[in-house]
């Protein structure tokens, strides 16, 4: 089963004097259980949208989506997502420790087992000291943390995560890249949105670039990578000590290691020139 | 559901209502005083003033608390994150709704509790006329909060249609208002004096009286205070009255709370 | 900080020049302003909504505070005569709204008889609320008074005492009714009236008004006795009540706490020249 499969999702949204606007263009996409997808695109591109749609907060103009083969319009196909919505804000009275027991129960989870995974969830996001606080004094990086928190406390098998990097300080952006990863290795469906091309690159398998509304295009990560490689920088030391960089092209590397060494030099470094995930982004959305 | 009940009535005390409550009800330590200044009738007007001041703190809740609630969870984006988890709009609603509504609940009966004590204190040293009767008066703050409540689903349902406070906040106002009085206009449209009346002018206000909600019979202070026999088959059909017209506040709020857009 | 300081100490000290002025002002303010221009009662039987109950309560201490304000003033006596007519526009308005209202018939049918005479306009008030305070005793006990003692209705004074006999359970009221038609009955029956009212009562202004009167039906009642044993004594009728005092009758001259002289009628009956009112002290 797929975990979400999207459809022909168009939103249109009313504007200034009476004038559409439209946000999302018949956008159909599905993302396979297991597979971490990364949803790239400038500010305003649709993203936020998307993701709203498919978590049942604004209401597809036409199309559909569906997450693990539940429509999106029923509370029920959110039982298996862990949803962190964009700059996310909870009732800041609660303290985390509140919040998540609360999200736990929404999703109808055993006291004990609750307890357990919370006290998890709140130390791996170095909640912990702060979990009795309530979340009125917490800082940006903090909230967003709790979003997480209460994102994967359920262990749900698909997210959807709205720029989870934003608000976190480099510290809190690698441990969400550990995170993520984790997830991956254990064949959970991460969909998350960024416009951070780095982000993507270091975690994702697949990657969908959106601007102004249209899905540009969907991709494998490696692919790119692999595709944009244009040959390999080779560092090498002639006999007189004296270093020097060249660039040797895919099909003549092995001939240049096989020269090299006759010619009495010695390589110091081959480094695969690529093409990275970020001119490939701007590329595309220059198009 | 539950659930959000339980966040609801824990948000509203951790926003210090419930002092705010006790503060104004520090009132209360008044009335044995203004109420001496009575001449014939002490305890029947500390007990006046008492329902008058739980009457008071109760409008206060359901408009500010009913009429803030989801534009609050709205304002401060709460709903995004709520919403994402497994649960349906309408519960989520009937929880909100749910929580304010058991609060003035809570409220009225801890109000009760002080005007109980207050109105005892004044007819120990000025004893009244008529036995007071306990249990009307009890009746009567119970059907104030019912009306209370009533205007809290008003106040729920122009939040769902509404992106600010001001149409919760000062339509639930205005409903409280009318509600009050359009027994009295139904009455006066549909007498002789009001022949001159046009007949358009008539059948607006007809058609408001049937459309606006009648709080004229959940007022029971008269029998409280003087102590005069309930009407129980009233009283029977003024529950139905409740029961009916908060589920169809409240499912109208629903049905437009379902399909609006969180932007 | 010390110019944020300073200002604040000068405007709290025009803040204390101006208190004198400015509750001279208000306490000066004429009496009708003071008791206020209330709307008409269907406006503000819409406006009170439901706490009708609240508003002809603060209608009728409102009432209250004013007259007690100016009774204050100068020891039972009235600087400028009260707005009596205010005052029972206010009262009327309240039992509109709350027909149980006990002290706004009470207070009303005690000024609309002895100082306004207004009888019909009292006892109609107290009919109006017989139909509602069904328990009551009071409402006929005041409306037999009226109709006996003003009135002097004896037909509607009986069935008023019977009714107020049979709600209260005491015979007095209803032995009331026949005396009033003999010369002392009505003394007596005034002085139980005073007494009934003036035992009920505990707001001091009001007691003291009841008692005032009380007293000045006790020193009348004290002249009757004491002309009544006159006449058997010298077969005539006293011309003065001073002809009493000498003939050993009165131990001391009566006194009228209005402040009048007591005196006879042609007719023998007793009357005062403050006609048992205080009168209004000029400026």
């Amino acid at each position: 089963m797929n975990a979400i499969e999207i459809a022909g999702l168009c939103k249109q949204f009313s504007g200034k004097r009476m004038t559409k606007v439209d946000a999302l263009k018949g956008l159909t996409l599905t993302i396979t259980a297991g597979e971490v997808f990364g949803f790239l695109g400038p500010n305003g591109a649709g993203k936020s949208t998307t993701i709203k749609l498919v978590m049942g907060l604004l209401r597809p103009t036409s199309g559909t989506a569906m997450i693990m083969g539940v429509d999106v319009s029923q509370a029920k196909s959110r039982q298996k997502v862990g949803f962190l919505p964009e700059n996310p804000a909870f009732y800041d009275y609660l303290s985390a420790e509140e919040y998540i027991a609360f999200v736990g129960s929404q999703f109808g989870m055993e006291s004990v087992l609750l307890a357990q995974r919370s006290e998890e969830v709140l130390k791996c996001l170095d909640l912990w000291e702060a979990r009795k606080r309530s979340m009125r004094g917490y800082s940006k990086g903090m909230v967003q943390r709790v979003g997480l928190a209460q994102a994967l406390v359920h262990d749900p098998d698909v997210y959807i995560l709205d720029e989870p990097m934003s608000g976190l300080d480099p510290i809190g952006r690698a441990l969400v890249k550990d995170i993520i990863l984790d997830l991956k290795k254990r064949g959970k469906c991460v969909f998350f949105s960024t416009h951070i091309t780095d982000d993507v690159e270091k975690v994702c398998d697949r990657v969908g670039v959106i601007n102004k509304g249209e899905l540009l295009v969907v991709e494998n990560v490696e692919t790119i990578l692999q595709r944009g490689v244009g040959g390999y920088s080779v560092l090498v030391m002639n006999p007189d000590g004296k270093k020097e960089e060249q660039f040797v092209d895919n099909a003549d590397l092995q001939a240049f290691i096989q020269q090299s060494s006759s010619n009495h030099q010695s390589i110091e470094q081959i480094v695969p020139r690529r093409k990275d995930m970020e001119s490939f982004f701007l590329e595309i959305v220059a198009q | 559901m539950v659930s959000i009940i339980r966040i609801t009535l824990k948000g509203i005390f951790r926003d210090r209502v419930f002092q705010g409550i006790m503060v104004t009800a520090c009132a209360f330590l008044l009335i044995p005083v203004v109420a001496s200044l009575s001449m014939r009738q002490v305890s029947e007007l500390s007990l006046t003033l008492s329902l008058s001041l739980i009457s008071f703190i109760l409008l206060l809740l359901a408009v500010f608390l009913g009429g803030t609630s989801l534009w609050k969870d709205i304002e401060r984006r709460y709903t995004f994150s709520v919403l994402g988890l497994p649960i349906s709009r309408q519960s989520y609603l009937i929880g909100r709704f749910g929580g304010t509504a058991l609060f003035v609940l809570l409220a009225a009966a801890v109000l009760g509790i002080a005007a109980s004590a207050v109105v005892f204190y004044t007819s120990t040293f000025y004893p009244p006329e008529r036995p007071i009767l306990w249990s009307t008066m009890t009746l009567c703050i119970l059907f104030d909060a019912l009306k209370y409540i009533l205007l809290i689903a008003v106040a729920f349902l122009l939040s769902t249609v509404s992106t600010s406070f001001f149409l919760p906040v000062f339509g639930t106002i205005a409903t409280f208002l009318a509600g009050g009085v359009t027994q009295q206009v139904y009455e006066y449209v549909n007498s002789q004096s009001a022949d001159k009346l046009s007949p358009l002018v008539r059948q607006v206000a007809t058609g408001l009286y049937y459309l606006l909600p009648n709080f004229g019979s959940f007022d029971l202070k008269v029998n409280a205070i003087y102590g005069l026999p309930l009407p129980y088959n009233g009283l029977l059909l003024t529950v139905t009255y409740f029961v009916v017209y908060t589920g169809i506040l409240l499912s109208v709020a629903a049905a437009i709370f379902a399909r609006r857009e969180m932007r | 900080m010390i110019r944020i300081a300073s200002s604040g100490v000068v405007f709290l000290v025009l803040y204390v020049l101006l208190l004198p002025p400015f509750t001279s002002y208000l306490k000066n303010k004429p009496f009708v302003e003071k008791l206020g221009y209330v709307p008409t009662v269907s406006v503000l039987k819409s406006v009170a909504s439901d706490q009708k109950e609240l508003v002809a309560a603060s209608l009728v201490l409102k009432v209250l505070m004013y007259f007690g304000g100016l009774m204050d003033k100068s020891d039972n006596q009235f600087v400028v005569p009260p707005d009596y007519q205010s005052m029972s526009r206010l009262l009327h308005g309240a039992v509109k709204l709350d027909p149980y209202n006990m002290d706004a018939y009470y207070f009303a049918q005690s000024f609309l008889t002895w100082d306004v005479k207004q009888f019909k306009l009292a006892n109609d008030l107290l009919d109006y609320g017989m139909k509602y305070r069904t328990w009551d005793w009071y409402l006929p006990f005041f409306a037999g008074f009226n109709s006996a003692y003003f009135l002097h209705d004896s037909k509607k004074a009986a069935d008023y005492y019977k009714q107020a006999g049979e709600l209260s359970g005491s015979d007095l009221y209803k032995s009331l009714a026949g005396r009033y038609m003999q010369e002392s009955g009505q003394t007596d029956m005034a002085i139980a009236y005073l007494s009934t009212m003036a035992n009920g009562e505990k707001n001091p202004v009001l007691k003291r008004t009841y008692l005032t009167r009380l007293t000045a039906f006790m020193e009348v009642r004290r002249i009757e006795v004491a002309r009544n044993r006159f006449r058997e004594k010298c077969g005539v009728a006293p011309v003065t009540v001073a002809e009493l005092v000498a003939a050993g009758l009165l131990s001391r001259l009566p006194v009228d706490p209005y402040g009048g002289k007591f005196y006879f009628e042609p007719d023998g009956k007793i009357s005062t020249t403050s006609k048992f009112a205080f009168g209004v002290v000029k400026k």
